[in-house]
C-alpha cells in the first residue's frame, strides 16, 4: 500500500554510517582468498570494502550490533536530538547476531535506551528501505514524534578465510568479492531539524508472487548443521536480467507517485549491487539530469547498510529544494523498494 | 445488463508457454523476442541491413516455442492428417480445449450444444506452402488449410453446434472475432462462445513486407509509444477466451476473469489509402465502444492499446485516444501495449490483448508497457490526458473499466471496454445445504485418453497444486466436474491438499503405485453389497465417519429415529458414545443394523447402488431393507423385537469356530444332539452353537485331533435349537412387519443361493434365527454372478476376510474388495476410498452429494497438458530462390485504370529532370509506386493519382534517404504535408536538400 505523503510530513533529520576497520582493496582481498584481482576489478568493480572479521585470522572484531549501535550514535548526534527522546527504534538486517534476542535489542541496550518499542525486519537489501517505511509510519500516525531507524549487514559470516578459491567456479567467487560489512542510522522526526530533509514517499513491494529467489541465504540449526547445503546461493544471471528491469519501474511508478518529472530530479541513488551492476542499472534508469549517488564500489555490498551510506553522500551534496529519488531492489523474493527526499 | 463474461482463458506467447507464463512474462516486462528459429526460415539468407528487395532488414520476431508438437492422439487425429493440418489449427484445438477447461466445464459437457466458435486469423501461409504443391495437394492437404477449418476444427473436435467461423479483418482480426462472439451471446444465437486468434509465422513473407514498407524495425521489437519507436517486429501466437452472458455465469457461479461491457467495430472508409491508419475512424470506434459500455472515458484506469510502434501509427493512437481523454479530471489514463513485450501477433494480436486486460483486471494490476520508459515526447501524451505504463499500476479497490483497441491494416477498427468482474457480494449467496452431502474427505480424480496421457497430467497437477495453497474440497470437485470423460481414470482420496500434492507425486514417481491408483472404465460397475452380521459391532463404531460426513450423519440419525419407538433409547447415542453394552445381543443386532443401513443409504447416495446383495445373518436385514423388502420402519421394528426377544433368553448357550468344514464335523455333532452347525463360512471354515457343556465336549475332541478352535464372546447360541423358545413372539411380530421380495438380486444366507421370486417374510426371518447360516453358498453363489467388486458395509471388513479365504471363482477374477470401514479410527477418508475404487471401476459417482455445497465452489485447476511427443512441419525451411525466376513476375501496386491512355499528356508535364534531387525523386516515387520516371507529372497527387498509402509513404522515404543522405534528419511527419503532388515534393526536397549539396560540392572543389 503507498503510504500518504501529505497526511503528515516526516522528517529525516541526519544519518549516520559505521563501517568496521580498515577498507580491504582488491589486491588483499584476492592473495587472501587466492582469487584473481584483475577478475574481481573487471567483473565486479568494487575496490574495497570492510569487514568485521579479521581478514588475516577470520575472528570477529565486531558484531552486527556494534556497527548498528555505532551508526546509530553518530545519527543521534547529528540530529542534536536528545537519546530520550528516541520514541522507537527499527532495524533492518538480513544477518542477525542472533535470531533471539533480535538484534535490534542489543543495539538499544548499547545506545543507553529503555522502555522503547522497537521492530526488526527480517530482509536482504530491502529491509533498510522497510524499516524508513515503517519508521514514516508510525510518526505519521500521531503516535510517535522522533525514531531510529538502522540498518545493517554483517555479511562476512560467510566469508571463509581458510578456503582456497584459486579454482572456484565464478558464480562461487562472486560470493567472496561482493559483500562488506557495515551499518548506518537516521533520525526521522515529525519536524523539520537537522538534516532539514523531507521523507516524501516509501515504496515497499512484494512482487515474487510464484517466482523464484533469486538469492538464498540458509541458516542452520543442531539438526541440520552438517547438511551440505551451501549458505548464500544467488541467481546472478536471473538478478542481472531483471534487477535492471524493475528498477526502472520503480523510477517511474516513484515519480509517478510523487508527480515529479524526470528532469526536476536532481540525484538518483541506484541500487548497490556491485560496482559493475551499479553502473549498468544506473545506464537503464537513464535521468542524465540527475546526479548518481552510489558508494558500493568503495564500500562492497553491505545490504541494509547501503541506502544510508548513500543518503549519507548525499546530504554532502544537496542543497535546498532539491529532490532525490532512491531505487533498492531485494532479488531474493523479488523485493521493490525506494524512497524520495527533498530538501527544504 | 448486455454484459459479456470472460470465464476461462489460454493462450500461448512467444517466451509463454501458457496463461500464467503470460501474466509473469508481462509482470516482470519480459522480453519473448529472439532470432528466428532455423525451422521457419534461414533469417540470414533473406536478411540485409540496408534496404533490398526481396530481404528483411532483422533476423529476429517473437516466435512461439514448439508450434510444431501436436497431441493428434488426443484428438484421434490420424498422423498422416495432422501433417497436412496448419498447426495454426492445431495450436488452435489444444488451446480452445484448454480454455474451456479453464472454465470450470469438462469439454465434454459442451458437446452438442449451440456453443460458438469465433477465430481471428489473417495468415495463411501453410496454405501457400502446401497448396502451390498441385502434385502433393491431398484430400488431407485439403481440409487441413484455409481460415474457415481452423474455427471448423474446433466446432468438430468439441463438437459444438453454434456459429462456427474465422474472420480476417487483419491485425484486428481476433477482438473483432471478440465482438462477433459477444453479439451472437447476446442475441441467444448461443449460450457459450470461444473466441480466439492465432498467427504462426511460416515465411518470411510479412517480414520482407513490412521492411519493403518501411514498417519494419531493425530489431524485430515494438517499441509502443517509445521515443525508441523504430517499427514492427512480427510475432507468433495463440489465445482463446470463453465467454458467456454474465447473468448465466453469475447464476452458475461461474469464476469471471474480466467483464466485456461494450465492442465496437468500424471501417476507416475512403480514406488516406487504404493501408493508412486513420485517426478519425479510431476515435469513432473508441466513442462508440464507450457509448455501447455506457462509460465516460474519465472512468476508464487504462487502455491497452494497438500500438505498433511505427511513428505514424503512434501518433495517430494517441490523437484517437487524446480526443476523449484530453480534458479529463484526475489523473491521465494510462496507456500500453503488449507488443513491447514479443512483437505483433498480427491475426492474434487483439486475444493477445484481452487476455493480457482480462488478467490485469483480474489480478488488480496492470503490467507496464516494455520501452516505456522513454517516452516518445512528441507523442505529448500528456496533454492529450493520457500517459504510459512506466510502471506497474495497481488498481484502486472496487471495478475498473479498461480500454482495448485492434485496429487492422485495411481500415477496420475494434475496440472493447473491459470491467473487473463482479465482486463477490454481487454474486448469488451460496444457499445452506438443504439436504446432506459430504462424505468427510475429498477424493481428486484425473481422466485422459492414454495411462501415458493420464501420467503426464498427474505429474502437472501435482506441480501446479504445490505451488501454492488450495481449498481441498474444491480442487476435488474440480477435478470431477472438469477432469472427467477419457477412459482411463485415476482416483485417490484426498483429505487435505498437502496429503492430495504428496499422493500425487508418489503415483507419479512409482509405477506400482500408479497402476493400483487408476482403472480403465469400460462400463459401469457391478457392485456387491455385504453386510456384515453380529460379532463386527464395537463401541463407538463408525464414529468418526459420523463426524466428519453429514451424509452419513444423516442416515444413521434416520436409522436412530427409525428404531427409537422400538428400543426405547436412542441405539446411536449408545453405539457414540463408546458405551460397552453395544456387545449386548439387544443391542448389537439393532445397532449393526443401524450403521448397515446408515452406509447402504449413503453409498446408494453417492451413485454406488448395489447390483447385488448378501447380509451375513443378521447384516441380512439391511441388505433386504434396502432391497425394498419392508420399509425401513418396519425393518428397524423387526430387528428390535429380534435382539429383545434373545436377550431374554436364558443363559448357557456359546459359539465355537472351527476351522474344519461342515462334511468332517458331521460325524461328531452325531453324537452331541445339544450343538450344530450354526454358520459355514467357507470349506474349512464353520461356526458351531449350542450348549455350552456340549461344545466343551467337542472342542476338547478337536484339540485332541488338532483342528484349531475359536470360543466365540457371544451372549447366545445364535441360529441354534436353544433359539426356539423365542420364535413364537417373534414369529408374532413378524408376521405384522410382513416382508416382500426383494426388489434387488439377493442371496439369502439362510438357503446359501439367490433368492428367486422368494418373499423374505415372517417364516423367512423365523427360518433365518434358527437355521445355520449358509455364507461360503450363498458368497459363492453371488461370486459366479460376476461382481467386479465387493463394497463391505459394516464396521469393519470381517466379510472381506472371509471371502479372500473362499477359492477363487472357476472363471473370471476376484471382485475388488472394498471397505468405507476399515476400523476404528475409520473416517470419511476409508469411504473415499471405497468410492475412488469404485470410480476406476467405472463408477460415476453422484459428487454433488459426497461434498458439502460449501465446497462445491470454483476452482481454476491447471489445464489439459498435451504431448509435445508427435512433431508435424513442413518439408523445410522456406529459402530464398537463387535468381528472381522468370515465370514469376509480381506486378508493383495496381495501376489507376485508364492512365495509359493520358501518358502521352504526363509526358508533356513532366519537369526537366535537370538537377540530381529531382532524379532522385522521381525514381524513388517510380520504384514506391511501380512506374516509369517518365510518367510522373508534376500535377500528379500521390495519394489519389499515384494510389499512395502511409505504407508507400514510409518507404518512399526510404528510398529517398537512400538517395539522399541529407535526409536523414527529416521525420515522416515533415514529410507529410509535402506529399499533395509530385511538383510539391520535389520542390521541397530541393529546397530542403540545397544547402547539404552545396557542402559537398564545396568539399569536393
Amino acid at each position: 500500500m503507498s503510504d500518504h505523503p501529505q497526511d503528515r510530513q516526516v522528517h529525516l533529520a541526519s544519518v549516520g554510517t559505521a563501517l568496521p576497520g580498515e577498507a580491504v582493496g582488491n589486491a588483499e582481498l584476492a592473495r587472501v582468498l587466492g582469487a584473481n584481482e584483475e577478475w574481481i576489478e573487471m567483473f565486479i568493480g568494487t575496490r574495497t570494502r570492510h569487514f568485521a572479521r579479521d581478514l588475516k585470522t577470520g575472528a570477529v572484531r565486531w558484531s552486527l550490533a556494534d556497527l548498528c549501535a555505532q551508526a546509530g550514535e553518530r545519527a543521534i548526534a547529528a540530529a542534536e536530538v536528545d537519546p530520550g527522546d528516541i520514541d522507537f527504534v527499527v532495524l533492518g538486517t538480513a544477518t542477525p547476531d542472533t535470531l533471539m534476542p533480535a538484534t535490534v535489542n542489543n543495539v538499544v541496550d548499547l545506545l543507553g535506551l529503555d522502555q522503547v518499542p522497537t521492530f526488526q525486519l527480517q530482509s536482504g537489501c530491502a529491509g533498510a528501505v522497510q524499516a524508513l517505511s515503517l519508521g514514516r509510519t508510525l510518526i505519521a500516525s500521531g503516535e510517535y514524534r522522533t525514531g531510529l531507524v538502522i540498518g545493517g549487514d554483517v555479511c562476512s559470516k560467510h566469508l571463509d578465510v581458510d578456503r582456497d578459491l584459486a579454482k572456484a567456479a565464478p558464480s562461487d567467487l562472486v560470493n567472496f568479492v561482493l559483500f562488506g560489512d557495515g551499518a548506518g542510522a537516521a533520525v526521522l522526526t515529525d519536524e523539520p531539524r537537522g538534516a532539514q530533509v523531507v521523507l516524501r514517499h516509501v515504496l515497499n513491494r512484494f512482487t515474487g508472487l510464484g517466482r523464484k529467489p533469486g538469492q538464498v541465504i540458509e541458516w542452520f540449526g543442531l539438526a541440520d548443521r552438517y547438511d551440505d547445503r551451501q549458505a548464500l546461493t544467488e541467481d546472478y544471471k536471473a538478478i542481472e536480467e531483471h534487477v535492471p528491469v524493475m528498477a526502472v519501474e520503480i523510477l517511474w511508478e516513484l515519480l509517478g507517485e510523487l508527480d515529479w518529472s524526470q528532469d526536476e530530479l536532481d540525484y538518483i541513488l541506484p541500487p548497490q549491487l556491485s560496482g559493475r551492476m551499479t553502473r549498468k542499472i544506473t545506464e537503464q534508469l537513464d535521468v542524465p539530469s540527475a546526479t548518481e549517488i552510489s558508494c558500493v564500489a568503495d564500500t562492497g555490498n553491505n545490504g541494509n547498510a547501503l541506502p544510508f551510506l548513500q543518503i549519507e553522500r548525499l546530504l554532502e551534496k544537496m542543497t535546498a529544494g532539491q529532490k532525490a529519488l532512491a531505487v533498492a531492489i531485494e532479488s531474493s523474493k523479488w523485493i521493490k523498494a525506494g524512497f524520495a527526499l527533498e530538501r527544504i | 445488463m448486455d454484459r459479456i463474461a470472460i470465464v476461462g482463458l489460454d493462450c500461448r506467447f512467444p517466451g509463454a508457454p501458457d496463461a500464467g507464463a503470460y501474466w509473469e512474462l508481462l509482470m516482470r516486462s519480459g522480453d519473448g523476442i529472439s532470432s528466428v528459429p532455423r525451422q521457419r526460415w534461414d533469417a540470414a539468407d533473406f536478411h540485409s541491413p540496408t534496404p533490398a528487395e526481396g530481404r528483411a532488414n532483422t533476423t529476429e520476431g517473437g516466435f512461439i516455442d514448439d508450434p510444431d508438437a501436436f497431441d493428434n492422439e488426443f484428438f484421434t487425429v490420424s498422423p498422416r492428417e495432422a501433417a497436412a493440418m496448419d498447426p495454426q489449427q492445431r495450436l488452435l484445438l489444444q488451446c480452445a480445449w484448454r480454455a474451456v477447461e479453464d472454465a470450470g466445464i469438462a469439454p465434454k459437457q459442451l458437446a452438442g450444444t449451440s456453443t460458438g466458435v469465433y477465430v481471428g486469423i489473417m495468415g495463411n501461409e501453410w496454405a501457400q506452402l502446401h497448396l502451390t504443391d498441385y502434385d502433393r495437394v491431398s484430400a488431407q492437404v485439403g481440409s487441413g488449410n484455409g481460415y474457415c477449418m481452423t474455427a471448423n476444427r474446433v466446432s468438430y473436435h468439441l463438437d459444438l453446434k453454434g456459429p462456427s467461423l474465422a474472420v480476417d479483418t487483419a491485425c484486428s482480426s481476433s477482438l473483432v472475432a471478440v465482438h462477433l462472439a459477444g453479439n451472437a451471446l447476446l442475441s441467444g444465437e448461443c449460450d457459450y462462445a470461444i473466441a480466439a486468434g492465432v498467427n504462426v509465422a511460416l515465411t518470411p513473407a510479412l517480414s520482407i513486407f513490412y521492411n519493403q514498407a518501411g514498417l519494419s524495425a531493425p530489431d524485430g521489437r515494438c517499441k509502443p509509444f517509445s521515443a525508441q519507436a523504430n517499427g514492427i517486429g512480427r510475432g507468433e501466437g495463440v489465445g482463446a477466451v470463453v465467454l458467456r452472458r454474465l447473468e448465466d455465469a453469475l447464476a452458475d457461479g461461474q469464476q469471471v476473469y474480466a467483464v466485456i461491457r461494450g465492442t465496437a467495430v468500424n471501417q476507416d472508409g475512403r480514406s488516406n489509402g487504404i493501408t493508412a491508419p486513420n485517426r478519425w475512424s479510431q476515435q469513432e470506434v473508441i466513442g462508440a465502444a464507450y457509448r455501447r459500455a455506457g462509460i465516460e472515458p474519465d472512468q476508464v484506469a487504462f487502455t491497452e492499446g494497438h500500438g505498433t510502434g511505427t511513428v505514424l501509427g503512434d501518433m495517430m493512437e494517441v490523437s484517437a485516444l487524446g480526443h476523449h481523454h484530453a480534458g479529463r479530471t484526475g489523473r491521465p489514463m494510462a496507456l500500453g501495449s503488449v507488443k513491447g513485450n514479443f512483437g505483433h501477433t498480427e491475426g492474434a494480436a487483439g486475444i493477445a490483448g484481452l487476455i493480457k486486460v482480462a488478467l490485469s483486471l483480474h489480478h488488480g494490476t496492470v503490467p507496464a508497457s516494455r520501452f516505456a520508459a522513454k517516452e516518445n515526447e512528441r507523442l505529448d501524451l500528456r496533454g492529450k490526458g493520457l500517459r504510459l505504463l512506466k510502471a506497474p499500476l495497481r488498481l484502486p479497490r472496487g471495478a475498473s473499466v479498461a480500454g482495448l483497441s485492434s485496429f487492422g491494416m485495411g481500415g477496420t477498427n475494434a475496440h472493447a471496454v473491459l470491467e473487473s468482474a463482479p465482486p463477490a457480494a454481487a454474486r448469488p449467496a451460496a444457499r445452506p445445504d438443504e439436504r446432506p452431502r459430504g462424505i468427510g474427505s475429498a477424493l481428486f480424480t484425473l481422466t485422459a485418453p492414454s495411462p501415458q496421457a493420464l501420467h503426464r497430467n498427474l505429474a502437472a497437477q501435482a506441480d501446479a497444486l504445490s505451488a501454492r495453497r488450495a481449498p481441498v474440497g474444491a480442487v476435488g470437485w474440480n477435478s470431477h466436474r472438469v477432469k472427467s470423460g477419457h477412459r482411463h481414470r485415476f482416483a485417490v482420496s484426498a483429505p487435505d491438499t498437502a496429503t492430495l500434492v504428496q499422493r500425487l507425486h508418489a503415483a507419479v514417481a512409482d509405477p506400482a503405485l500408479f497402476a493400483g491408483l487408476t482403472g480403465e472404465a469400460g462400463g459401469a460397475p457391478r457392485t456387491a453389497f455385504l453386510f456384515t452380521g453380529q460379532g463386527s459391532q464395537y463401541p463407538r463404531m463408525t464414529a468418526g465417519l459420523y463426524e466428519e460426513s453429514p451424509l452419513y450423519r444423516h442416515f444413521l440419525d434416520e436409522a436412530d429415529a427409525a428404531l427409537r419407538p422400538h428400543t426405547g433409547r436412542s441405539v446411536r447415542d449408545l453405539v457414540l458414545t463408546g458405551d460397552e453394552s453395544v456387545h449386548l445381543t439387544q443391542w448389537a443386532q439393532p445397532a449393526l443394523f443401524a450403521v448397515g443401513h446408515a452406509l447402504g443409504r449413503t453409498l446408494q447416495e453417492l451413485g454406488a447402488e448395489p447390483s447385488l446383495l448378501l447380509g451375513h445373518s443378521v447384516g441380512e436385514y439391511a441388505a433386504a431393507c434396502l432391497a425394498g423388502v419392508f420399509p425401513l420402519d418396519a425393518a428397524a421394528r423387526l430387528i428390535a423385537a429380534r435382539g429383545a426377544l434373545m436377550q431374554q433368553l436364558p443363559d448357557g448357550g456359546g459359539m465355537l469356530a472351527v476351522l474344519a468344514g461342515p462334511e468332517e464335523l458331521a460325524e461328531r455333532l452325531a453324537d452331541e444332539p445339544e450343538a450344530g452347525i450354526a454358520v459355514v463360512n467357507g470349506p474349512h471354515a464353520t461356526v458351531l452353537s449350542g450348549d455350552s457343556m456340549a461344545l466343551m465336549r467337542l472342542d476338547k475332541e478337536f484339540e485332541r485331533d488338532r483342528i484349531r478352535t475359536r470360543t466365540l464372546r457371544v451372549s447366545h447360541a445364535f441360529h441354534s435349537h436353544l433359539m426356539e423358545p423365542m420364535l413364537d413372539d417373534f414369529a408374532e411380530v413378524a408376521r405384522e412387519v410382513g416382508g416382500g421380495v426383494p426388489r434387488l438380486p439377493l442371496y439369502s444366507t439362510l438357503y446359501g443361493r439367490l433368492l428367486d421370486g422368494e418373499a423374505m417374510d415372517a417364516d423367512y426371518w423365523v427360518a433365518h434365527i434358527r437355521r445355520p447360516v449358509l455364507f461360503a453358498d450363498a458368497f459363492t453363489a453371488l461370486r459366479d454372478a460376476g461382481p467386479s467388486h465387493t463394497v463391505e458395509v459394516g464396521p469393519s471388513p470381517v466379510l472381506s476376510s472371509l471371502t479372500r479365504k473362499l477359492p477363487p471363482p472357476e472363471s473370471g477374477t476376484r471382485p475388488v474388495v472394498t471397505a468405507p470401514v476399515r476400523g476404528a479410527d475409520s473416517g470419511g477418508q476409508d469411504l473415499a476410498d471405497t468410492v475412488a475404487e469404485l470410480y476406476r471401476g467405472g463408477l460415476d459417482p453422484r459428487w454433488e452429494n459426497a461434498y458439502e455445497t460449501r465446497d462445491q465452489a470454483p476452482y481454476r485447476l491447471s489445464p489439459y497438458a498435451f504431448s509435445d511427443e508427435h512433431r508435424y512441419w513442413t518439408a523445410g525451411p522456406a529459402r530464398r530462390s537463387g535468381a528472381p525466376a522468370p515465370t514469376v513476375t509480381p506486378d508493383g501496386p495496381a495501376r489507376p485504370a485508364g492512365r495509359s491512355t493520358d501518358t502521352g499528356v504526363l509526358v508533356l508535364e513532366r519537369p526537366a529532370p535537370a538537377d540530381p534531387v529531382t532524379e532522385a525523386a522521381l525514381s524513388a516515387i517510380g520504384q514506391v509506386g511501380g512506374y516509369e520516371v517518365a510518367e510522373l507529372g508534376p500535377l500528379l497527387r500521390l495519394y489519389e493519382d499515384l494510389g499512395f498509402d502511409s505504407v508507400m509513404v514510409m518507404e518512399l522515404k526510404k528510398r529517398l534517404e537512400e538517395r539522399l543522405p541529407a535526409l536523414a534528419e527529416l521525420t515522416v511527419q515533415d514529410l507529410l504535408p509535402r506529399l499533395a503532388s509530385v511538383g510539391d515534393l520535389v520542390d521541397f526536397l530541393r529546397e530542403y536538400c540545397a544547402p547539404a549539396i552545396d557542402s559537398t560540392q564545396e568539399r569536393t572543389a
